[in-house]
């Protein structure tokens, strides 16, 4: 049930989604991968938004380079574990929600069990080799996965809806090599936005989702545009079997 | 020889180096190879923006020919007809 203190503070998207969409959202539980670039506006979003809980996962520390973008995180923070940041200042933007700070390294053996029993997975992560992981992690467990990724002012978006949608390695089946990649952090937050809308969409089951579609953006020309995607019967992670196998 | 009219979406660094919609004009019977090498011809950098060092086409390079997927070793098998659109991006990778 929502408190008082929760229907005041949240009375604006109460008008918008009404008590029973914010009570699933107060139930449910997020696992964001990344407290970065895309991380943080996300992590910010989904907090304020009243998401119950929100698992934030990193292993990094807090370098004056990040600071241009990853905007959960201050000047004084510089040297801190992200996740310890990231904890301490989302407690401070809303102390009526849960937040875990999961300090790890997405890798090969541990994917599924950080990812736990979330309802969503949002992937704010930097290289692509993580991403996969987190992509089969998110079909064997049947758990929607809400994709973006930024470059300069570009950025692309998808949401992966196991056994319904193409996942990510069927729209990406090959890494692109590493690079330190230019990036403003304005692009950070429009991809970012993308993401938390939809997060709070699919949990209150509002609107279409951007399921099947890669959003392409292009903040040089301020244009959005999309591609639709295909499953891939050949695909190593989804191809051969339905979700949860 | 006939021509054939194909138009291109480039995406993310490649709209950068290339620009976001090309048009091409090519030979009939002309590939999505072709269409690449089309693209890359008189642009600083452009073959290695699409192909590796051998000449075989970067494999997380992207390919849409009427928004079915090209795999990029099919990319010279590939013809292309005309009116035909051909997406080529790689992923964006930052977060």
């Amino acid at each position: 049930m929502l408190t008082e203190r929760e229907k005041k503070r949240y009375a604006r998207q109460i008008l918008l989604f009404g008590e029973e969409a914010q009570e699933k959202l107060k139930q449910a539980e997020v696992f964001l991968a990344g407290a970065g670039g895309l991380g943080s506006p996300v992590a910010i979003y989904l907090a304020v938004a009243g998401i119950g809980t929100i698992a934030i996962a990193d292993n990094d520390t807090i370098e004056l380079t990040n600071l241009n973008r990853q905007i959960l995180h201050r000047d004084r923070d510089c040297g801190r574990k992200k996740v310890a940041s990231a904890e301490e200042n989302l407690r401070e933007i809303n102390p009526d929600i849960e937040i875990r700070a999961v300090d790890a390294t997405i890798g090969d053996g541990n994917a599924e069990e950080l990812v736990g029993n979330a309802d969503v997975i949002v992937d704010a992560m930097d290289n692509y080799a993580a991403r996969f992981l987190l992509n089969r992690a998110a079909f064997r467990k049947n758990i929607p996965l809400v994709h973006a990724a930024i470059r300069g002012l570009h950025g692309q978006a998808t949401t992966v809806i196991p056994g319904k949608t193409p996942c990510l390695s069927c729209i990406f089946p090959h890494a692109p090599p590493g690079e330190v990649l230019p990036v403003l952090g304005a692009t950070a937050g429009v991809l970012a936005s993308i993401q938390a809308t939809e997060v709070v969409k699919y949990l209150t089951g509002t609107g279409e989702l951007l399921a099947g579609r890669l959003l392409l953006w292009d903040g040089r020309t301020s244009r959005a545009e999309e591609i639709a995607v295909e499953r891939n019967p050949k695909c190593p992670v989804c191809g051969g079997n339905g979700p949860g196998a | 020889m006939t021509k054939i009219s194909v138009r291109t979406r480039l995406f993310a660094q490649f709209r950068e180096q290339f620009g976001g919609a090309v048009p091409l004009s090519l030979e009939a019977g002309a590939t999505v190879l072709s269409a690449l090498n089309a693209l890359a011809a008189g642009v600083p950098d452009g073959e290695k923006a699409f192909f590796e060092e051998d000449g075989s086409i970067r494999e997380y390079v992207v390919l849409m020919r009427n928004g079915k997927r090209i795999e990029t070793t099919e990319a010279g098998a590939t013809q292309l007809a005309d009116g035909d659109e051909l997406a080529v991006f790689p992923p964006v990778a930052g977060g």
